[in-house]
């Protein structure tokens, strides 16, 4: 493998040891001295008034301290839920955010919303006591599609929100979009599903929560993104000041975006926490989070894409409906709407750009931001639309990339739908992909899968997307040398698996020149100004203030160190965590300055938006018997800048990867249409990707330097779903094609493709 | 789970005892249908008896031109017992494709065939095979044995002790895996025995069912074709957000042909 990358650590990530020896602190593992058991009474229907929630026999229950129902959340005023959406949509009108009481009064909006919380001695007792709530419904119809949702007639889910409909939010110009389709030689158009999926991270959600009187702070420990983002909603939701909020975390057993909101059971929690003055503790079971644990993407989009006879792009239109679950949350309302528009023109050149985004309500689970959060949806429908016009216009789906690529010269390019992207050689990294990939021999390997019975494809898909986005306007990183020699980090970046010990770790350890042992990463533990981790932007942001902060040291001990050994600070010269005055041999260690107080600096800066981009070639062998699809090559080639440690960088890529996959091939949240029940609430029904499905992840890196941070890095952590998705289903199309099978959505599980190649049969018969 | 006793048996004839003066009470073997039951409060009994490890119910031996399989050994050890290799290589597949890796090193083939899952795996070879299901009361010839959807002809009490499979001339069992439970979606056993073809199919039907037009068919031949054109019902199939009737009915068909295929040891 070319070695186009940054020096890199060829240890093992150093959290590893802890985290697979056991020895990891998660959200259960937190247990405080005279704790209480939450447990939820949840709707086991899909839209019903609550007609009168009867907890007599529950509080009675031995054990039982107190049952909370939605009228203690009306009454304590918990009803405002935080939405991060400011920006107007179509026609200046702003979205609607209807109130969601922590505990839902007078009305459930899903399977799985949580109605009362019974709090007792034992998790047990709380347990059994939930089930002694007697609940009386009256049954709503129910809506479990957002595009059955807008249409007129549906059940309607909140007064406030007539027509279901959240948000109607534009992006780009709708005539000039309107005119290129109208008068273009050629218009490929395609409706594409971009399913519902449950993040399922390994770690459930968790949450125990204590109140200290005296002070009247609430301490929150949770499995979380960041603590700043989850303070800043949790106060936001309670009208508590943020000042007596501290989110306590340790080792977060992934999130995917799902661990980004303050879930209204946490503040139910700390309803009671205050009210009974015991800590209350609350862990969730997988069934609870397929019921309650915010969803994933969840779009229908109806795309055109107008090309003239050559094949360059002239415009492209789409309406995309999201589906937002019966309420919204924290994050969903931006990953669905601003987030796919600023990446809508792809790595293309497109004149004439809209796009017109509806967010609806329906009785489902509330969708967030997932991994990617917007952009490998909208990476999904350009990308189709244009191999699906390749195929159209019989032109070579990487030619017609080509043609059609921003040059590199029009860098950096200001993109109809309102982002810059930086400069990248989508050029270079094309040609680089095509080359690993062995493109021109496909149709000799096509021919082999052939003469053993199984259908072939070849799947492309060249990609970009914005990273960086925070909700907070600066990183804030702090250093302390300590006497022990130590160089303790502090951020509030919040590592869900991604290894900020490793790679923060190295960038001060490089920057310092000491090693890697020397330097602690402490996630969380200082009240610092801050983004948490998600949307790929913590070794651009927090990892930039590392090397500052790091720089920043080195500048300190210079002065501290000048005045030890009696030179002009000029004089002083720095090299391995030693100082020592130029020309003499006199020095002083950093561990001996810091001898009798720790030295501390603080950095911090503004950075990014960065543009990962890449393009990933993949290879599929169908058998036509079954519908099973197996995946047989996989080559990426990415920019994610310069590479802090390439262990990292493959991990994030086949993790991405392999979730992109799992979408593609099984991972679908299915709802009931009739009764709204949720069909798949177990790992017995939804498909979670298991190892096999994807083989070895071929990577190379292309790394063109971002100038937007100081290291010059991009955000990797969800280009691999961004670049999977669109590549794994262009290559079934691809196998597909050839029988006449007209295009297919996702997930393309075995059952699918066998009924698309069967009626493609028949047809041709 | 529920709060319940626990109670570990000393001997088969205890435990069956036991339930006899204890109707809700449940047994335990490797519980992994039962204890995932449990944990989501879906069974309330008022007992576990645990049977799992009772030395009467732990043995594999081949006599008599019969291969006896213990109720209590698990699905790794009849997958990996040479005299079961020996005896039946199918039967040994069969186990070896069950569930995973932990599944394996747990479940019993006692706890397979007294559920009677619709999806399991062990139901096809026991039927496939006209196998005899030993009780703590009685003999029960595999066609009288499985009664569909978790029913069989098991009464109160009764408690599976072994399985007896006459030797196969050939057999061979070919399964569509679940893309997320791994059980069954269609799996079809195929033997060649002294009373002749026997197919028994599960996972695709309430219950493990034999297949009569295939073996009608492969009774003049063990021919590939003979399946292509076996009458299938598919209205009586399963159909569900995973595979549709149609699916499973197209599946049935090429695991049997498939199956055919490893039986005539071509791959």
């Amino acid at each position: 493998m070319a070695d186009t990358h940054a020096p890199h650590h060829h240890g093992n990530r150093v959290e590893d040891r802890r985290l697979v020896t056991g020895t990891g602190k998660y959200a259960a593992d937190w247990s405080l001295p005279g704790q209480l058991y939450a447990c939820f009474v949840r709707s086991d229907r899909a839209h019903a008034e609550i007609v009168s929630v009867n907890a007599e026999q529950a509080r009675k229950y031995p054990g039982v301290k107190r049952v909370y129902t939605g009228e203690d959340a009306l009454a304590a005023g918990y009803t405002k839920y935080f939405v991060i959406v400011s920006y107007p949509g179509r026609g200046g009108k702003h979205i609607i955010k209807p109130p969601r009481p922590v505990l839902a009064a007078r009305k459930v909006r899903h399977v799985g919303d949580a109605l009362a919380m019974v709090v007792a001695d034992t998790a047990v007792a709380a347990q059994d006591a939930a089930e002694l709530v007697e609940v009386e419904y009256r049954d709503l119809p129910a809506v479990v599609s957002a595009e059955q949702a807008l249409a007129p007639g549906a059940p309607q889910l909140h007064e406030e929100a007539p027509g279901n409909l959240a948000f109607d939010f534009e992006s780009g110009n709708e005539e000039a979009a309107g005119a290129a389709i109208a008068q273009a030689a050629h218009v490929t158009r395609l409706k594409l599903e971009v399913s519902r999926v449950a993040p399922s991270p390994m770690e459930l959600r968790g949450c125990t929560v204590r109140y200290d009187a005296a002070d009247g702070t609430y301490h929150v420990h949770v499995c979380i993104q960041g603590i700043n983002m989850m303070r800043k909603q949790l106060a936001a939701i309670t009208d508590v000041p943020e000042d007596r909020i501290v989110v306590h975390a340790q080792d977060i057993g992934g999130s995917f975006g799902q661990r980004s909101a303050a879930y209204p059971e946490y503040v139910a929690q700390m309803m009671a926490a205050k009210e009974l003055g015991r800590p209350i503790r609350w862990i969730s079971t997988r069934a609870e989070g397929f019921a309650s644990d915010t969803h994933g993407r969840a779009n229908t989009v109806t795309g055109e894409l107008a090309l003239d006879r050559g094949g360059k792009l002239l415009g492209l239109r789409l309406d995309w409906i999201s589906d937002m679950g019966g309420y919204l949350s924290a994050t969903g309302s931006a990953s669905h709407t601003r987030n796919p528009s600023t990446c809508m023109t792809g790595v293309y050149r497109i004149p004439a750009l809209y796009g017109r985004f509806r967010l609806a309500f329906t009785n489902t689970v509330p969708v967030a931001a997932y991994r990617g959060a917007g952009r490998p949806d909208m990476a999904y429908v350009i990308e189709r639309l244009v191999s699906q016009a390749a195929a159209e216009l019989k032109i070579d789906p990487a030619e017609l990339r080509r043609r059609n690529f921003i040059p590199k010269e029009a860098f950096p390019y200001k993109t109809p739908t309102g982002s810059t992207y930086e400069a990248t050689d989508l050029h270079g990294v094309l040609e680089r992909a095509l080359k690993f990939a062995d493109w021109k021999s496909f149709p000799a390997r096509r021919r082999r899968s052939e003469k053993a019975g199984k259908l072939r494809g070849l799947g492309i898909a060249t990609v970009i997307e914005n990273t960086g986005a925070g909700l907070f306007p600066k990183d804030q990183v702090e250093i302390e040398a300590t006497s022990a020699g130590g160089i303790d980090v502090y951020t509030v970046s919040q590592s869900q698996g991604q290894g900020h010990e490793t790679s923060f770790g190295m960038i001060v350890a490089q920057t310092l020149g000491v090693p890697l042992e020397r330097v602690r990463i402490r996630q969380g533990v200082k009240p610092l100004i801050g983004n948490h981790t998600g949307g790929s932007r913590s070794t651009a942001g927090a990892g930039s203030a590392c090397k500052l902060a790091a720089l920043k040291l080195i500048q300190q001990g210079k002065s501290l160190a000048a005045e030890r050994l009696e030179v002009e600070p000029s004089q002083v010269e720095y090299a391995g965590g030693v100082f020592h005055t130029r020309g003499s041999k006199r020095k002083v260690t950093l561990g001996e300055l810091a001898g009798k107080k720790p030295i501390n600096v603080m950095a911090e800066g503004t950075f990014g938006p960065t543009f990962p981009n890449g393009c990933h070639i993949t290879e599929v062998e169908i058998d036509p018997a079954t519908g099973v699809t197996r995946i047989v090559a996989y080559n990426a080639v990415d920019d994610c800048g310069n590479v802090i440690n390439h262990t990292i960088v493959e991990g994030q890529v086949h993790g991405a990867v392999t979730q992109g996959a799992g979408q593609i091939f099984g991972e679908q949240v299915v709802y009931d249409r009739e009764t709204g029940q949720l069909l798949t609430g177990s790992f017995m029904d939804y498909c979670m990707p298991r190892a096999g499905l994807v083989p070895h992840v071929r990577m190379q890196d292309y790394p063109v330097p971002s100038v937007s941070n100081a290291l010059g890095v991009k955000g990797v952590g969800e280009s691999g779903c961004t670049a999977s998705i669109p590549s794994l289903a262009n290559a079934v199309m691809d196998a597909l094609r050839p029988l006449g099978v007209p295009p297919v959505d996702m997930p393309f599980t075995p059952a699918r493709v066998w009924h698309a190649i069967s009626s493609a049969k028949q047809k041709s018969q | 789970m529920y709060a319940l006793n626990y109670v570990k048996a000393k001997s088969v004839q205890e435990a069956a005892e036991f339930l006899a003066a204890n109707p809700e009470a449940k047994l335990l073997a490797g519980g992994m249908t039962l204890l995932p039951t449990l944990k989501q409060r879906l069974a309330r009994p008022t007992h576990l008896v645990d049977i799992a490890g009772l030395p009467e119910l732990r043995r594999i031996e081949a006599k008599g031109g019969r291969l006896v399989v213990g109720a209590g050994m698990k699905h790794h050890e009849v997958a990996t017992s040479a005299v079961v290799k020996k005896a039946i290589p199918a039967l040994a597949g069969l186990a070896g494709e069950i569930g995973d890796p932990q599944v394996r090193n747990q479940g019993t083939i006692g706890g397979s065939v007294a559920n009677n899952d619709p999806a399991a795996d062990y139901p096809a070879a026991v039927l496939g095979l006209g196998a005899t299901v030993v009780t703590t009361k009685r003999e029960i010839a595999a066609d009288d044995y499985f009664q569909g959807l978790f029913t069989t002809a098991l009464g109160e009490g009764e408690i599976v002790v072994r399985v007896e499979f006459p030797l196969p001339k050939k057999a061979a069992y070919c399964k569509f895996h679940h893309p997320a439970s791994g059980y069954a979606v269609a799996g079809v056993f195929i033997a060649q025995t002294a009373g002749g073809v026997r197919v028994a199919v599960t996972g695709a039907g309430p219950g493990v069912f034999r297949w009569s037009a295939a073996e009608a068919a492969l009774a003049k031949g063990l021919k590939p074709a003979a399946l292509e054109s076996a009458k299938l019902d598919a209205s009586g199939l399963n159909s569900d957000i995973h595979a549709d009737r149609e699916y499973r009915a197209n599946l049935v068909r090429v695991m049997a042909k498939r199956a055919l295929a490893k039986l005539s040891g071509k791959k």
